[in-house]
């Protein structure tokens, strides 16, 4: 494949502006592979001018790209920390923090926790393996994330941020 | 017991060693089977790229079945003569919607098993409550609803230690399907309770010799029942208190404990479930010498000991020594709801209908619970949460003493 440009593609954002969540929640986990899989027999069809209301297609290599939703993350020592269960985007649709379900027991004294976006280190040659640039003591006594309340983002120093007034955006015009 | 020689003892001899047996073990089992089906379903959802807002609604639903389920849950448990296979059929549902979830994690198929799990647990509780009266008869029943407690809750703290072993080295898609594997022995257990040593007029609460209310009257007999009305309130007002202190004390050892949080939440769900299992057979006996009151006392007094405990301590360790006070209180509750049930309906064939009104104010005070602890412990911290659902304790503990009365009977000719 020619594309050069290394993507990664989070299922999460797709489910927040998209109506196929259905389509995203049928298979056993969130693979690129399904969009992915479908664009090779696109190019065939069309014959050069027919393509102008076509939208552009880009495929995302399998060992480039994945959902998110739900994958474990571990910390920099490889101890599982908890699970992505969801992924905040601020106004200019940028990805700002994931929100790891936080340690527990059976589902029990888990605690929801905000992580910068860029704490998160995907694994070079597996990416299946989603690190954080945290340690567990550092995430662990952050404060809860709630919806509709401010998003209090941890950051990969371990310093903690308001998500709004941060950042060089002002999305209103 | 001054009045054995007025009971035939025909009666209590009836059930055989392998119908009890049967039933300890189905007790087990069937605690196990309902493990899975814990808070644990949102972790197994969310691995499957779920979103909250689905598992919230699956949950939800899941929550109302259950709720509204328990009174038409009794009433089908007394009018149906087979109460061993109306039983079978709930552990069967169960055991199916398991194998549901681990195959299709989709999402009508997790809200239909959920729907089904739910409805078919509403029948759970009160058959086995009426197996047992069914089988041993009043005189001895605080004994044997001890016994249940002990098996079940042996059978829920192995299923939660197994079922973390499982979901930490295997998947967690396994423990869906080691809980459906579970229905198996549960249904074998169930096969060793002789159908026909279940006499099915006393595991309803219908007397031999006093004839029921009529049909139409029954409800309002019930409602009129000021014991039964009394108790109800204690129910919502323990589970109230009782049901988020667990939650709200995992997520503390989740901030305050590095490395071992997951282990220490462990013990602080199996450390009560050890506790039930060796003292709720001496709360069974006790509650046939002392009365139910006494006991029931006893179990708010330590469930507002543990919250002002919870308020003051914070050492993961001490978290879990606290935890010793809920073993206490689970195992006085577990006998006393169904023993209180048999008590204030003898004679009137709703001793399961009784049940499930019961199930539904513990349900409405343990949902609640949750969200009022949330609200506390967001807004004014968590000592504060802790002190205010001991509070309701308290004002439980006040009701069940200057209103309700003692519901146990000496036992004239009438209670087989």
């Amino acid at each position: 494949m020619p594309d050069k440009l290394r993507f990664l593609t989070i299922a999460a954002l797709a489910l927040s502006v998209a109506p196929d969540a259905v389509f995203a929640l049928a298979g056993p986990g969130p693979r690129v592979a399904q969009s992915g899989s479908t664009a090779p027999e696109a190019p065939p069809p069309d014959k050069g001018p027919a393509s102008t209301n076509e939208p552009p297609k880009t495929v995302l290599e399998k060992e480039e790209s994945q959902g998110i939703l739900g994958k474990t993350v571990r910390d920099s020592a490889g101890k599982e920390m908890g699970r992505i269960v969801n992924v905040i985007v601020d106004r200019a649709s940028q990805p700002r923090a994931v929100v790891i379900d936080f340690g527990g027991f059976l589902g029990v004294g888990s605690r929801k926790i905000a992580v910068d976006w860029a704490a998160l280190r995907i694994g070079a040659d597996k990416p299946d393996q989603i690190t954080l640039d945290l340690s567990r003591d550092q995430v662990r006594a952050a404060p809860e994330y709630k919806d509709g309340a401010p998003v209090v983002v941890l950051g990969a120093a371990g310093a903690t941020r308001p998500l709004p007034g941060n950042g060089s955006e002002k999305a209103e015009p | 017991m001054p009045q054995t020689p007025a009971v035939p003892e025909t009666e209590v001899a009836s059930a055989s060693r392998r119908s009890l047996r049967g039933l300890d073990w189905f007790n087990f089992f069937i605690a196990d089977v309902q493990t899975g089906f814990g808070p644990f379903i949102a972790v197994y959802l969310t691995t499957h790229a779920w979103t909250q807002v689905e598992i919230g609604l699956v949950l939800t639903v899941g929550g109302i079945i259950g709720l509204a389920g328990q009174v038409p849950g009794g009433a089908i448990i007394d009018a149906m003569r087979g109460k061993r296979r109306v039983a079978a059929y709930a552990v069967g549902g169960i055991g199916l919607s398991a194998l549901a979830i681990a195959a299709w994690p989709i999402f009508p198929i997790v809200l239909f098993a959920k729907v089904l799990h739910s409805a078919a647990s509403c029948l759970v509780s009160p058959a086995i409550a009426a197996i047992s009266l069914g089988l041993v008869g009043r005189r001895k029943l605080g004994e044997r609803l001890g016994r249940n407690a002990r098996f079940a809750s042996v059978g829920a703290g192995f299923a939660a230690a197994l079922m973390g072993a499982i979901g930490y080295e295997l998947s967690n898609r396994a423990v869906f399907l080691v809980t459906a594997a579970f229905a198996i022995p549960t249904l074998i257990a169930l096969a060793q309770i002789r159908a026909e040593e279940i006499d099915p007029a006393r595991a309803s609460g219908v007397s031999r010799i006093r004839p029921p209310p009529e049909p139409q009257r029954r409800l309002r007999v019930l409602l009129e029942n000021r014991p039964l009305v009394i108790f109800a309130g204690c129910l919502l007002l323990f589970y109230l208190a009782n049901a988020a202190m667990l939650p709200l004390v995992a997520g503390l050892v989740t901030m305050r404990a590095s490395d071992s949080a997951s282990l220490m939440i462990a013990a602080c769900m199996v450390v009560p479930q050890i506790v039930v299992a060796i003292i709720s057979p001496w709360v069974g006996r006790q509650a046939d010498l002392w009365g139910r009151k006494p006991l029931l006392l006893l179990a708010f007094a330590a469930l507002i000991a543990r919250g002002v405990a919870f308020a003051m301590a914070s050492h993961p360790y001490a978290l879990i020594a606290i935890q010793i006070l809920d073993g206490l209180s689970a195992a006085v509750f577990a006998v006393m709801l169904p023993l209180v049930a048999a008590d204030v309906t003898r004679g009137t064939g709703h001793f399961n209908l009784t049940q499930g009104a019961l199930g539904t104010a513990m349900g409405v005070g343990a949902s609640l619970s949750t969200t009022l602890a949330g609200y506390l412990a967001d807004t004014f911290g968590g000592a504060v949460a802790f002190l205010g659902l001991a509070g309701i304790a308290l004002m439980g503990l006040l009701l069940l003493w200057t209103s309700l009365p003692e519901t146990k009977t000496d036992l004239p000719l009438d209670h087989r």
